[in-house]
């Protein structure tokens, strides 16, 4: 420790012993602001004041300018002055230090801190612009609005929507027809195609509940938990191994992607699936299922021992560590980017340094702990059987040592310890993390975080989540930035409409699975897709509704549906990630961990995507190149991309060649070898209805020339390898790709 | 085929604008980009480049046996230096404070009197055109952390590489090739694997491609075996043919124009990346410029050959690594630095000397920048008698071509090679640099991601003027 840090710090000590000292003695303080004004007046008003230059967008000319703080936040906290940053900057020592040339008596820094001292609580401000912010604003169930034609109305959503598109005089599209419908149900809640079976029935079915029992069927399908988990996973960082240098493989990862994928089957409520994986192990009786579910705090990329062997660095790295968990859960859970604050104050929320730093004092005594499931035991702190092990992060000191805020973020820069605490923006409310218990094994920090979070009365939670799910059905969000709820993120389409659904959610319960029924029996979900030349001019991206939105299938639906249609997907579920065929050439691009050779596919590969071991040094191609995230950050919101990489890789992949040749195979055995029936079979089962006059001429004449081009190239199954053409084209069609 | 400008023109609602949404849900910034994420966008200012050639000599090459000679050091050799730092270490217990004098000789070179080592014969034939930056230091000497931070900025993963930011800046010229390329060593890739050329939070269009130097150079380049490229373009009319009438009924929808056009681009992509790795036409004066006639140089050689190649195609910036792996079969000399140097020196020496003439000779070292460099250097004390371990605190790299100020030396470490003390260089500011020789503002050039936007300097970075043309 160098000499200034050093006296810095013993004169924090003086100071912090002398002024809580005198509070604690219980002493009236007078309000010295007459003396604090004089110090000021001498040493800062030159850059601060009103009268002149306000550099920062400080004023220090009144007390309530002070109080205001400047454009990067507060500048004290009342009552506490050692935490105060107008204390710390002007200590000796202190970089950045204020003023820029010159020191503060230590007589004149303790008027200045014996002021804040006496300061309360109550005195302490939130800049308006930020506490006015939508998202921050108490949630109410908006009334509903009145709307001309009422007919519409299926659902009580229907209306916020209609309102907005009669205001703009758009009509809302006719109702999609039962094709296209159930076949977008099927992808939006189970990520495959209807079979010919289903969309017959359908059909047939003429009462008026008949997509209500489509949906009913999709929600009990434990194909929904597998497609709707996915969704999560890219939000809370899921993979296989660690990344950087040996890419360390994770044998036990995937016990939490089954607890998700199981969670959402069982429609666990939205507040205890926060619960478990926030604090799983601070739940009372926690099991293996909690433990594994903190597995959300072990997700990020690892590098555990190779970040440097200096105890500087290895903290370094554990809070790089901690700020990947602290982001991912205020995003995910929250639409809060808060680790914009580790270096600095928020520059468009009202979050503070500080904040960040009392939320980090909440994770600060958690450690990745590798724990034994049941029947597995630890020996010499190691797992007998390391693939019976739970990947937790858990507290391991129920009183963590204290907190800093770090300065820029820089370990060498330490400011004042603080307290847990939950961000201050939602101040309406107070909520203390409690003193940890004695004797208590776990500091409960992190359940008290979750309790806050799912709470009913948090407004973001459920607004994230309603806008999360809505964003599935439509392709996009009605808050657009969806991980991005702050000042920075896009503002609602449509704000009655989000609240309304957040409320919705909230009253019941939170279940995801009754709240896909509600948006999915909607008529605006059930609008038709097509563009209407007048209303692209008036609302050219569709933002209010009037029609439903085209979407490009993400990346596991294409790798599904192919499988499926196939009759080739092993429905098995769960367990440990498994690794398809990835072409030779692609494989030395990861030196460790290494992917194996595989000279043919099996049943054994062609389970669901979700379960495709995610290696971070070499992603899955299919998944990566059709945009699945890359499991470092959270992934809000797909991308849907269309590059040439995408299309070599359909064209020529053994993969698309090899089901294209084992779904000729399927048409035959099923439906023998009359050409316009297989033509028709294909068709239907892989674009969900059968062709028209045209298509169905236009292949025929495809299947004749390929017959004879087959012949003549010597191929013993002529008739054969054109229909394996004609399954390979279907793959590949835009119908397949894209949900109308 | 319609040109990407013109699919923008195009866009009115629908996918165009749903494509664009999911890009703004994002990224704030590319509202121009809504059908192709790689069409070609103006610079911020004229660029003094077209394209970049990154040799990354991949495990850390030793700058005081290269290119930063210490006299001061061979006087040590064998005693402690009072420079040194038992926390830099990263062979802790190995690498101890005992100076080592470099097994190799320096000589002046050019006009410009540059020295350089014996081990770079061929290479300090080009030292006139050379600009040596002594002062380079980056944030961590391991490799996993250092090759990121080269890479994209961060020691950390997850952000995108420098590649990915020029593609997204300024998209692709030639169309039909990919426009960030990485060749990799035969030993394989280095650690981190494909995450260092990875598009880490932007579009999946922005990430590097891989380019073998022989048969088929991208993956999935030709069918698979059994499908004649007769067979497979008579699949592909059926395709456009079906996929062409449905997007005629659903004209607002402008992607699924774009992926028809995909299709099309693809296959040209077959033809064009086979031909743009296809030696054939290149003289045996040409492929021995480059070592391709010699065993050792061969390998490095070809790529190379191959990245003058690629940037006559208009890819705008290919990353070759010299070494893979790990270890001795990389840069990363722990255990022999002479042996392995002077392997690594002869795998490349030849083909950089040739890259350096033959783009000179052809007219494009003007618009191309060459930059050699390893994710650290070495230290300057020994580890285990005769290696040199990782470090960080100083060390060399060195640029060419376009809007550079050959045959000077930018910077200097301390008598010791050990710290950078003068006209220090960060990553940040060697990615600045390359940014603006591209006409790119590294302060303007963002992607909003998590409530920020993103920089590839992230919060720092100054370019390097001194050393500009």
């Amino acid at each position: 420790m160098n000499l200034v840090r050093f006296c810095c710090k013993l004169l924090l000590l003086i100071i912090s012993v002398t002024f809580v000292s005198s509070s604690h003695a219980g002493v009236q303080l007078p309000d010295s602001f007459s003396n604090v004004s004089q110090v000021l007046s001498k040493n800062c008003v030159s850059c601060h004041s009103s009268a002149g230059k306000i550099r920062g967008g400080l004023d220090l000319s009144s007390k309530d300018k002070i109080l205001e703080g400047g454009s990067s936040g507060q500048v004290l906290v009342p009552g506490r002055s050692t935490e105060s940053l107008i204390i710390q900057m002007i200590m000796p020592g202190r970089s950045p230090h204020m003023p820029p040339k010159g020191q503060l008596s230590m007589i004149e820094i303790e008027t200045l801190g014996k002021w804040i001292d006496g300061l309360s609580p109550a005195d302490a401000k939130i800049k308006v612009s930020g506490k006015d912010h939508w998202a921050f604003k108490k949630l109410d169930n908006p009334s509903v609005p009145r709307v001309d034609k009422k007919g519409w109305i299926n659902q009580p959503l229907d209306a916020y929507v209609l309102s907005r598109l009669e205001a703009k005089n758009l009509k809302p599209s006719p109702m999609a027809d039962k094709i296209t419908l159930i076949r977008r149900a099927y992808f939006d809640l189970i990520g495959l195609p209807p079979t010919s079976l289903a969309i017959q029935n359908f059909l047939n079915d003429s009462s008026p509940n008949a997509f209500e029992k489509v949906i009913d069927e999709l929600l009990a399908s434990p194909f929904y938990g597998e497609r709707w988990g996915r969704h999560w996973l890219d939000l809370t960082r899921y993979a296989d191994s660690g990344g950087f240098h040996n890419d360390v493989p994770r044998p036990n990862s995937w016990r939490y992607r089954d607890y998700v994928i199981n969670s959402l089957n069982d429609d666990k409520s939205f507040a205890q699936f926060i619960r478990e994986q926030l604090a799983g192990d601070e739940i009372e009786n926690a099991g293996d299922e909690q433990l594994i579910a903190t597995g959300f705090g072990r997700n990020g990329p690892s590098n555990d021992d190779n970040m440097g062997k200096a105890p500087q660095d290895i903290e370094k790295y554990r809070l790089d560590e901690l700020d990947g968990v602290i982001n991912t859960t205020f995003t995910t859970f929250m639409g809060m980017t808060l680790g914009c604050a580790r270096c600095h104050d928020h520059k468009f929320d009202p979050i503070s340094q500080k904040d960040y730093y009392q939320v980090l004092a909440i994770f600060n005594g958690t450690s990745k702990k590798d724990l034994p499931l049941l029947g597995n035991t630890l020996e010499k702190g190691k797992l007998k059987d390391p693939e019976r092990g739970i990947m937790a992060l858990v507290d391991t000191n129920a009183q963590p040592k204290p907190t800093h805020i770090l300065w820029r973020g820089d370990l060498n820069n330490p400011g004042p310890v603080v307290r847990a605490a939950v961000p201050s923006v939602l101040s309406w409310k107070d909520w203390p993390i409690p003193e940890v218990a004695k004797n208590a094994k776990s500091s409960g920090r992190r359940i008290s975080l979750a309790d806050w979070i799912a709470s009913p009365e948090n407004p973001l939670t459920y607004r994230v989540l309603a806008n999360r799910i809505w964003q599935h059905h439509f392709g996009r969000g009605i808050v657009e930035t969806s991980g991005n709820f702050g000042r920075s993120g896009a503002i609602p389409s449509n704000p009655e409409l989000l609240d309304h659904l957040a409320a919705w959610l909230i009253k019941n319960g939170g279940q995801w699975k009754a709240f896909h029924k509600y948006i999915m029996l909607s008529s605006t979900y059930q609008q038709a897709s097509g563009s209407v030349a007048e209303f692209v001019s008036i609302d050219p991206d569709n933002r209010l509704h009037w029609r439903q939105n085209k979407r490009r299938l993400e990346a596991e639906a294409i790798r599904d549906s192919i499988l499926y249609v196939s009759d080739s997907l092993n429905q098995g579920m769960g367990g440990p990630g498994i690794k398809p065929r990835i072409r030779s050439e692609l494989l030395p691009a990861s030196q460790r961990n290494k992917w194996p050779l595989i000279a043919s596919e099996g049943p054994e590969h062609w389970r669901r995507s979700v379960y495709v071991y995610s290696k971070r040094q070499l992603l899955f191609p299919l998944l990566d190149l059709f945009d699945a995230p890359n499991t470092t950050d959270v992934c809000d919101c797909r991308l849907a991309s269309i590059v040439p990489t995408q299309a070599l890789l359909l064209m020529n992949d053994e993969f698309v060649d090899d089901q294209a040749r084992r779904f000729a195979q399927s048409l035959i055995n099923k439906h023998g070898i009359k050409q316009d029936v297989l033509i028709q079979q294909a068709y239907s089962k892989t674009l969900g209805r059968f062709p028209s006059g045209d298509r169905l001429h236009q292949a025929c004449v495809f299947m004749d020339k390929q017959i004879a081009a087959h012949h003549e190239s010597q191929s013993k199954t002529p008739d054969f390898d054109a229909l394996v053409d004609l399954c390979h084209v279907l793959f590949n069609t835009n119908e397949f790709v894209f949900i109308d | 085929m319609f040109k990407r400008r013109e699919w923008l023109r195009r866009t009115g609602a629908g996918f165009g604008s749903l494509a664009l949404a999911s890009l703004l849900c994002q990224d704030g910034g590319a509202a121009d980009r809504s059908s192709s994420p790689l069409a070609s966008l103006a610079p911020h200012y004229p660029a003094k480049i077209r394209s970049v050639i990154f040799l990354f000599m991949y495990g850390g090459p030793s700058h005081v046996d290269l290119f930063d000679p210490k006299p001061t050091l061979a006087k040590y050799d064998g005693q402690a230096i009072p420079v040194f730092n038992q926390d830099d270490v990263f062979m802790s217990g190995k690498t101890k404070n005992i100076a080592m004098k470099s097994p190799y000789k320096f000589a002046k070179y050019g006009q410009s009197g540059i020295e350089i080592s014996e081990t770079y014969p061929e290479l300090a034939k080009h030292a006139d055109k050379l600009c040596i930056i002594r002062s380079m230091h980056c944030e961590s000497n391991n490799h996993g952390p250092a090759i990121f931070q080269m890479n994209s900025g961060s020691i950390l993963a997850g952000r995108p590489s420098i590649g990915s930011w020029l593609t997204y800046g300024l998209g692709t010229e030639g169309e039909n090739l990919p426009g960030y390329v990485v060749m990799l060593d035969y030993q394989g890739a280095p650690i981190n694997g494909a995450m260092n050329w990875s598009n880490g939070f932007m579009p999946a269009a922005y990430q590097g491609v891989p380019f073998r130097s022989g048969g088929e150079p991208i993956a999935y380049l030709s069918p698979p075996i059994g499908v004649t490229r007769g067979r497979q373009r008579a699949r592909l009319d059926l395709l456009r043919q079906w996929n062409e009438s449905h997007a005629a009924a659903n004209p607002a929808d402008s992607a699924l124009a774009a992926r028809i056009a995909s299709y099309e681009l693809a296959f040209r992509m077959q033809t064009h990346a086979t031909e743009a790795v296809d030696l054939r036409g290149e003289s045996a004066a040409i492929q021995n410029l480059y070592g391709l006639d010699n065993k050792t140089s061969h390998h490095f050689g070809r790529n190379c050959l191959l990245a003058r190649r690629l940037v006559e195609r208009g890819v705008r910036f290919i990353q070759l690594y010299s070494g893979g792996n790990e270890g001795p079969k990389a840069w990363d000399a722990h255990d022999d630095l002479k042996k392995n140097h002077d392997l690594h020196c002869a795998e490349t020496d030849k083909p950089i000397a040739g890259l350096l003439t033959d783009l000179k000779n052809r007219g494009l070292l003007d618009t191309t920048l060459v930059i050699w460099g390893g994710e650290f250097g070495r230290t300057p004390t020994a580890e285990r008698g005769k290696g040199r371990d990782h470090h960080a605190r100083g060390f060399t790299m060195w640029m060419a071509g376009g809007g550079i100020r050959g045959g000077t030396i930018h910077g200097a470490t301390d008598e010791f090679g050990y710290h950078a003390v003068e006209n220090k260089v960060s990553v940040p500011d060697l990615h600045a640099t390359i940014l603006h020789l591209l006409g790119l503002d590294h302060k303007k050039l963002t992607f909003r991601f998590m409530g920020r936007d993103m920089r590839l300097t992230d919060v720092s970075g100054e370019v390097i003027k001194p050393i500009l043309a």
